[in-house]
């Protein structure tokens, strides 16, 4: 073929062939490691640089670490389920409790007749509305005067 | 193909036998591109290092659009034409540069030809740097018009001119050495 023909066929059959030295591949391979070996590393502190350096991070961070000790904890310390309460254990009402209580003192002061002489001052004082009795007429029976 | 997209995959991976495995693969034919726009073994030897440097520093985020070697010939044509230009200016000036581009008696042109391939790399050695960048791209490289125009940031029309000029150029001094 001559080359004034198809310069285009020419030039590409012309295409040069060569090789590269032992010398040259190791240098340039040792170097292409080193810089693939440098950038997995760079990657690797820059994604904890990026949280460190962000405040909106660093709070998140905190609050995800907060957030994971406290279901840690939950997990590891369930709550005890709590008994429900007694209500016959409970007084009715502050009128009722403070008429027990001025009973209670009424026998410690003078037995069964200071009780009876109580008990008939409150079913007097209270009668049939113990919820409309004030304070002061409650702590008046609870003194016992 | 395949192969080659699973050995990108394996290099994004960290792989460094898949580097290796780039690296053999396209070696010799980045630096035969090298030596053809640089004309010097040396030069085009420290471009295709350092191609291959910064590639492998692109591991874990390179993205590849297109073919490997269609990327890594762009890479030493960048890179090639940079140390072009600072050749050009550590050298006494543009005539002198050209003047050693012409000179078939320079050692460097004795070592292209103990590879068999000192006929091209001569006539080639009388394009201007921008007309052989293109035609070697081309032909060699085997990259389309389209692909050289946006590795080289110029007009596909600015690629055919300079293509067509390289060639009618290269036409003529083969007639005139075919009549002498």
């Amino acid at each position: 073929m001559k080359p004034t023909e198809n310069i285009e066929e020419f030039l590409k059959l012309e295409k040069p062939h060569v090789t590269t030295g032992g010398e040259m591949d190791k240098r340039t391979l040792d170097d292409s490691f080193a810089a693939m070996d440098d950038t997995i590393r760079g990657n690797k502190t820059n994604a904890a640089g990026i949280l460190l350096r962000s405040r909106a991070a660093r709070l998140a961070a905190a609050a995800a670490i907060i957030v994971a000790i406290g279901l840690l904890m939950v997990y590891r310390n369930p709550p005890v389920p709590q008994q429900p309460l007694q209500t016959t254990s409970v007084a009715k009402s502050p009128a009722d409790m403070l008429t027990a209580m001025s009973l209670n003192m009424a026998w410690r002061r003078g037995g069964i007749e200071a009780v009876d002489d109580q008990s008939s001052k409150a079913f007097k004082m209270l009668g049939s509305k113990p919820t409309r009795a004030s304070i002061q007429e409650l702590l008046v029976e609870l003194n016992g005067v | 193909m395949i192969d080659e997209k699973i050995l990108v995959w394996r290099f994004n991976r960290g792989s460094k036998d898949a580097l290796k495995m780039l690296y053999e693969k396209y070696k010799d034919d980045l630096l035969g591109l090298a030596i053809t726009l640089l004309r010097d073994r040396s030069l085009a030897e420290d471009v295709v290092h350092d191609v291959f440097v910064s590639f492998a520093g692109t591991t874990g985020s390179f993205r590849l659009s297109g073919t490997l070697k269609g990327y890594l010939s762009t890479c030493v044509a960048n890179a090639a034409r940079d140390r072009n230009r600072s050749r050009s200016r550590r050298d006494v000036g543009l005539e002198a540069a050209e003047a050693m581009d012409c000179d078939s008696g320079d050692p460097v042109e004795h070592a292209i030809d103990s590879e068999q391939s000192g006929r091209l790399m001569q006539l080639l050695g009388h394009l201007p740097y921008e007309q052989r960048e293109v035609v070697v791209l081309h032909l060699h490289q085997e990259m389309r018009f389209k692909e050289i125009a946006e590795a080289l940031g110029i007009s596909i029309n600015t690629v055919q001119s300079r293509y067509r000029y390289g060639l009618e150029k290269l036409r003529s001094i083969i007639s005139s050495m075919v009549t002498k």
